[in-house]
């Protein structure tokens, strides 16, 4: 056993330049046009396509530890909020260089670590001013605007560029007002809102043909939604369209006013379709499936409490997606209830059961003869005699099955839902007694068949009594999929539900499997980010402005203290006493400048994806000119409220100023996106401070092989 | 069928501290070490180089534990400083640097091992007895009718770890959650015993650092299903709990060797779960409230259990096991057969809560000594580091209440003490030598080796090319921009002393700490008003320091006397 150390900080920084290097191959996938990428392997020829951070670091082989240290910060936002990830890699990326800058102008590492972190801090505080609550988005009863009608208008990326899309399609969203104006609109897939499908009516035959039928329509729109993303159009606030005198103040708790000629009107977010079209960043088919969710939602959880005071939240945790390869786009939607496949057989099982409440029981576990609970020890040395032969060795399987069989026949149970597999001469045996099993079924779905039905889950058919059995669940066939596949040719998709229950399947279609995981990303990518903004009752006003903000405020920190020189500068150090508390001053500027070309970077990277631009080039220089005049303007803040202003009267004044009324914002959610960057900016300094790599138990002789330069052994 | 061969001779080596070879994996082990030490040390990617986890540390417990050593003179070194890190917790690297400082400035000495050794033991008495007595210009005692002194401590300690990651808010959150977690363990009435409890700390990675918290009593981590089914509370001031050591899944784990025949139609897992059912009726009828279980509890002993109203938690897992009967009063129970109702045990309340994605059980005890602090942090190597910063700030805090007092940190102890030692050897070697042998000459030499040994492990403390000071009043640590001019205005460059006691406004004759200066006595006795009034000093754990020096040098002391390896090679 020896130990390895080697020194990774000589001249310069090994582990910064991997970071770096590593964070380059993100630079795609940020902002809302992601190209994908193509993963190869060399050996096995196998490839993936990916378009987000997280599959790139998954895919890619990260052995070396500065690349596992990436991983593993990208995988924790990924786990934790489901988005940011292409923000924190990227971020990465530039500050890593940031840092390296820091080391070439001679900065003491400390010194970059205190201020570069102090600096981090000083923006999260700045940019609390572009906090947009989120006020009671589920008050309007009578909230009949669909997500479909507002999917054409493309969301902006950065809030100076904007230009208007087409508004032809605001028309025939109002004429459609009238006609829902009752009740809760549901939106089939044609984007047309449709009554809100009563529960276990078999209507899905009908539903169909209407789809199939306008499917041309729609793949038109969304191709037109694609180019038009390309360019890069825009949007516009309709707070901002009206008013003369456009004075922005921050309020004392942070939330934006303005105040203008009458009241103070509070800037805010008020209706669940403009914050759903803010927040989708472009993905607007994800985000159409995340609306029916949360409307199927909010719907059931209406019947449950009629209507009660508590904000609605999406519950995530009763959302289930089921990916469908090879079908067409179209067939992507959002039902109510439980959605799986069953064996054909079960046909005439169905059949029979289908119109009636249908009594349940389920199984935590595995439904076989052999299977034990977790944590049971089965002892390998009993053997079981008998002294007749009339007991087979396969017999004890039969007794089990038959056991069952009678314990459901006794509670009149005709549904088992198992978290487990389940035996197949089971399921046969059910099957002839009109009875249904369904395994491998989701845990957060028997949670919420639980909490619907008041069934109560056990390990053991044996400990099945009256207080566990559910009841009121239906069971009816799903529309009729075509399954291309031949190995699911068998097979019939069937849909569970019970009423009151909050589950939402959403079914998830693409014609190219390869694209599956990617679009499956994408919905909970959607998802996430709303659930994130109704829990968090705010957002950032978003496309960029956020990041703008810091940019401009930092480049005042830095000019600020060219100025002033040392004042109140010692507290930016972790320990005061050091001589290194006096030296900030001399560093301060550098540093923080050193700071915004990350945010620099990071804007251009994030206009130049989008197209709209040729060249980063390019795009940093109209950056450049933003800032300057954001830091001429005093308050970077009020200047960039003002270019939204400026731009609805000025520019497009004319005529259609009371149709951008309606046309929404980008928004940004409040919490991921601070983490991402503070998680980049933990990974770049933790790796920055960082002078050797101990590599423990490696012989001599396998590192002399590989690298022996720069190791030392003890 | 064995092989026989040949046993290979030993190896023997003479004077091992000569060889080129030693003294160079010394250096690196010192390197190692050295780059690490305080709040602006360097940190340590330790990996297997194959894809295994990282550990980012500056930390010498998880140095330590994962640097396997060859070199045995390096291993005695890392040995003895793994066993003062074990019990005392904090202090590691210093007792590294300084034993391998001092093997270094006492080599190059050039006095005989036996000498060196004699005069090394009065030097450390001499350290030891001066850092004991009232009269200690670098020991503060602790009031704990006040917070300031032990927020200070740990928030010392924090800082200490950069690995950590914390900003400066984080560090002042974590701190007092450290101090209110120490504080939670203190049983209220205390009579001429305390008897600590404990703090459990409990991991929620991946959430931002200041949604740790602290609560009294237990939790349990628990899957959501089972949220649903802990029964709604019965108004009661206290219930009963019974807590299993002995797993309740129904297995038969102890059938032992050979094969166990049975007939057909004999179950033996139905006759376990019968004696289980019967073990529940039991509990039932004793009227308890809640049954937890280390292990697994059989699924239908939980359902018998639950529709006769009892709670039943397994899982629980061995660490939560003492803190749990501690907490509780409860004896663990371990066999099935039949409980003595003396077991049983009792707590408050309890109830469910959710922190970040993670459902817990929550234990409330009718008397507080057991508390978990639910520790976040953003990522796994952080939040591993953080844990080992907080067990060891707690250990710290633990050993403050034994001997309540703290050291100065910053580096002004050991520049203090180098002043204090050179002084009284050259003032009164009489009574430091007590006539065993040694001449004043050893014993300035040596007492030059020793203070430069202190010296420059203060000295470590500066990783970014600065100069160090000290003053000829108190013998502080004050640190400088390389390059400064020599004959400037010292007070406009300086700025605090390392500890933060002193400011540089007062005329205190620095002078850099390499140069050779004139012995000075540094003013003893600190003044009382001088702990009350700073509230941003930093502190180390006397305990601990004073045990680091006593291992550092004897840990010197037996390499240095080292005069031959003999290796088995067989």
């Amino acid at each position: 056993m020896v130990m390895a150390c080697r020194v990774i900080n000589k001249r310069r920084h090994m582990g910064l330049q991997q970071l770096s290097s590593f964070a380059e191959t993100g630079r795609t996938f940020l902002g809302p046009v992601k190209s994908s990428k193509f993963i190869q392997d060399e050996e096995c020829h196998e490839s993936v396509l990916i378009s987000s951070a997280v599959r790139l670091l998954e895919n890619l082989d990260l052995t070396n530890a500065v690349g596992q240290l990436l991983n593993e910060a990208v995988q924790a936002q990924n786990n934790m909020y489901r988005t940011g990830t292409s923000t924190l890699l990227f971020l990465v990326g530039a500050w890593s260089r940031a840092a390296e800058e820091c080391l070439h102008l001679g900065v003491p590492i400390s010194l970059v670590v205190s201020v570069m972190s102090e600096g981090l801090n000083s923006c999260i505080e700045e940019v609390v001013s572009l906090h947009v609550p989120i006020r009671n988005v589920f008050d309007l009863t009578d909230n009949t605007k669909t997500f479909s009608g507002l999917e054409t208008f493309n969301v902006s990326l950065f809030p100076f560029l904007q230009i208007p899309s087409g508004t032809g399609l605001r028309q025939e969203e109002h004429d459609l007002k009238d006609v829902t104006s009752q009740s809760l609109a549901v939106c089939s897939l044609s984007g047309r809102p449709v009554k809100s499908p009563k529960l276990f009516r078999p209507q899905a035959k009908v539903k169909t043909d209407k789809n199939t039928s306008q499917t041309p329509q729609v793949l038109k729109n969304s191709l037109l939604a694609d180019t038009r993303c390309r360019k890069s159009v825009l949007t516009h606030s309709r707070h901002f369209s009206s008013r003369d005198d456009n004075q922005w103040i921050s309020k004392p708790d942070g939330f934006l006013e303005q105040r203008g000629a009458a009241a103070p009107k509070t800037y805010r977010c008020d209706e669940l379709v403009e914050l759903e079209v803010g927040l989708s960043h472009g993905d607007h088919s994800s985000m159409k499936l995340v609306d029916e969710a949360v409307r199927l939602q909010c719907q059931s959880s209406g019947m449950q409490h009629g209507s009660s005071s508590r904000p609605f939240l999406l519950d995530i945790s009763r959302i289930f997606t089921w990916c469908l390869p090879g079908l067409p786009e179209t067939f992507s939607c959002v039902c109510p209830g439980y959605i799986t496949v069953v064996s054909i057989t079960s046909t005439a099982v169905i059949k029979e059961l289908q119109h009636q409440p249908t009594r349940v029981v389920l199984i935590e576990g595995d439904l076989t003869e052999n299977y034990r609970h977790l944590g049971f020890n089965q002892s390998t040395n009993i053997v079981t005699v008998s002294e007749s032969t009339k007991f087979q060795q396969d017999s004890l399987e039969e007794l089990w099955t038959s056991h069952v069989l009678q314990v459901l026949i006794r509670f009149n149970v005709n549904l088992v839902l198992a978290q487990g597999s389940v035996s197949e001469r089971l399921i046969e045996k059910c099957t002839q007694s009109k009875r249904l099993v369904i395994g491998s079924v989701n845990s957060n779905v028997m949670q919420a068949f639980a909490e619907a039905s008041g069934a109560v889950p056990v390990a053991y058919v044996t400990q099945v009594n009256e207080n566990c059995v559910g009841s009121g669940v239906y069971v009816t066939f799903w529309r009729n999929v075509p399954f291309s596949a031949s190995v699911q040719i068998q097979r019939i998709a069937i849909m569970l539900k019970t009423e009151g229950m909050n589950l939402v399947t959403v079914v998830l279609t693409s014609p190219i499997p390869a694209q599956m995981q990617a679009k499956e990303d994408r919905f909970w990518t959607c998802a996430y980010r709303l659930h994130c903004a109704l829990k968090e009752q705010k957002v950032f006003l978003g496309g960029g402005t956020v990041e703008f903000l810091c940019l401009s405020h930092l480049q005042i920190l830095a000019e600020r203290s060219l100025h002033k020189g040392n004042q109140g500068c010692s507290e930016w150090l972790r320990n005061t006493s050091s001589w290194l508390a006096s030296s900030v001053a001399l560093y301060r500027p550098t540093v923080l400048k050193c700071l915004a070309n990350g945010w620099h970077r990071y804007l251009s990277t994030l206009l130049c994806n989008t197209a709209s631009y040729s060249s980063e080039c390019e795009a940093s220089t109209l950056i450049q000119q933003h800032l300057q005049n954001a830091v001429d303007s005093g308050s970077p803040l009020s200047y960039i409220l003002n270019e939204y202003t400026k731009l609805n009267s000025g520019i497009f004044n004319s005529g259609i100023s009371d149709k951008l009324e309606e046309i929404p914002r980008v928004y940004d959610i409040v919490t991921p996106k601070i983490e991402a960057w503070r998680r980049a900016l933990d990974l770049v300094l933790l790796v920055l401070q960082t002078d050797s790599e101990i590599i423990t138990g490696l012989g001599h002789t396998q590192i002399n092989s590989q690298e022996s330069e720069g190791f030392l052994f003890l | 069928m064995s092989r026989l061969e040949a046993k290979r001779p030993s190896l023997c080596k003479s004077e091992p501290l000569t060889s080129e070879r030693v003294k160079a994996t010394l250096s690196v082990l010192k390197g190692v070490v050295t780059s690490c030490y305080g709040p602006a040390g360097r940190l340590k990617q330790l990996h297997n180089g194959r894809g295994g986890s990282v550990c980012t540390t500056s930390q010498s417990a998880a140095l330590l534990a994962s640097l396997p050593v060859t070199q045995p003179i390096l291993k005695i070194l890392t040995t003895s400083v793994q066993n003062h890190v074990s019990c005392f917790s904090d202090c590691g690297l210093f007792t590294a640097i300084l034993c391998c400082n001092l093997v270094e400035k006492v080599q190059g000495v050039g006095l005989t091992t036996t000498t060196a050794i004699k005069l090394n033991k009065h030097l450390l008495s001499l350290c030891t007895e001066y850092l004991k007595s009232e009269i200690c210009g670098c020991r503060i005692p602790i009031d704990f009718g006040s917070t300031q002194l032990l927020l200070c401590l740990v928030r010392s300690l924090l800082t200490s770890k950069p690995a950590c990651m914390l900003t400066r808010e984080e560090v002042e959150h974590i701190s007092t959650l450290i101090l209110r977690a120490f504080l939670l363990t203190v049983p209220e009435n205390a009579k001429d015993r305390i008897i600590l409890g404990k703090s459990i700390i409990v991991p929620l990675k991946g959430q931002r650092v200041i949604d740790s918290t602290v609560l009294p009593g237990v939790l349990i981590e628990i899957p959501e299903v089972q949220v649903m089914k802990i029964l709604p509370i019965k108004k009661s001031d206290s219930f009963k709990v019974a807590l299993f050591c002995a797993s309740l899944s129904g297995d038969l784990s102890e059938t032992g060797e050979g094969t166990v025949v049975l007939s057909h139609g004999v179950s033996l897992e139905n006759a376990v779960l019968d004696q289980l059912l019967n073990l529940g009726r039991q509990l039932v009828s004793d009227q308890v409230d809640l049954v937890m279980c280390q292990k697994v509890i059989h699924p239908s002993l939980k359902q018998f259990l639950r529709t006769h109203g009892v709670i039943a938690m397994d899982r629980v897992g061995v660490a939560l096991m003492e803190p749990l009967s501690k907490m509780t009063g409860t004896q663990p129970i371990g066999s099935l057969n039949s409980v003595s109702p003396s077991s049983y045990g009792s707590v408050k309340d309890w109830c469910t809560a959710k922190f970040g994605f993670k459902h817990f059980f929550h234990l409330i005890p009718n008397e507080t000594t057991v508390c978990s602090l639910l520790l976040c942090n953003r990522n796994d190597t952080a939040w591993d580091e953080l844990k080992l910063t907080c067990q060891t700030a707690l250990h710290a805090l633990q050993l403050t209440i034994k001997e309540p007092y703290v050291l100065l940190g910053g580096g002004c102890t050991e520049t203090h003490l180098a002043a204090y030692i050179r002084h009284k050897t050259r003032d009164e070697p009489e009574s430091i030598l007590k006539g065993d042998g040694c001449t004043q000459t050893e014993l300035q030499l040596m007492s030059e080796a020793f203070c430069s040994a202190l010296e420059t492990l203060a000295g470590s403390l500066e990783h970014d090319g600065g100069e160090i000071l000290t003053d000829r009043k108190y013998g502080h640590f004050w640190s400088v921009q390389a390059d400064s001019p020599s004959a400037v205005n010292w007070p406009d460059l300086l700025s605090r002393c390392g500890c933060g006691l002193y400011s540089s406004q007062e005329e205190l004759g620095w002078c850099f700490l390499r140069g050779a200066h004139h012995p000075f006595m540094p003013q003893t006795c600190l003044p009382r008003e001088a702990s009350g009034s700073a509230n941003d000093l930093t502190l180390d754990c006397f305990t601990a320091k004073l045990s680091g020096l006593q291992v550092a040098v004897e840990t010197a002391n037996l390499i240095l006397d080292l005069s031959y390896v003999i290796e088995d090679r067989n």
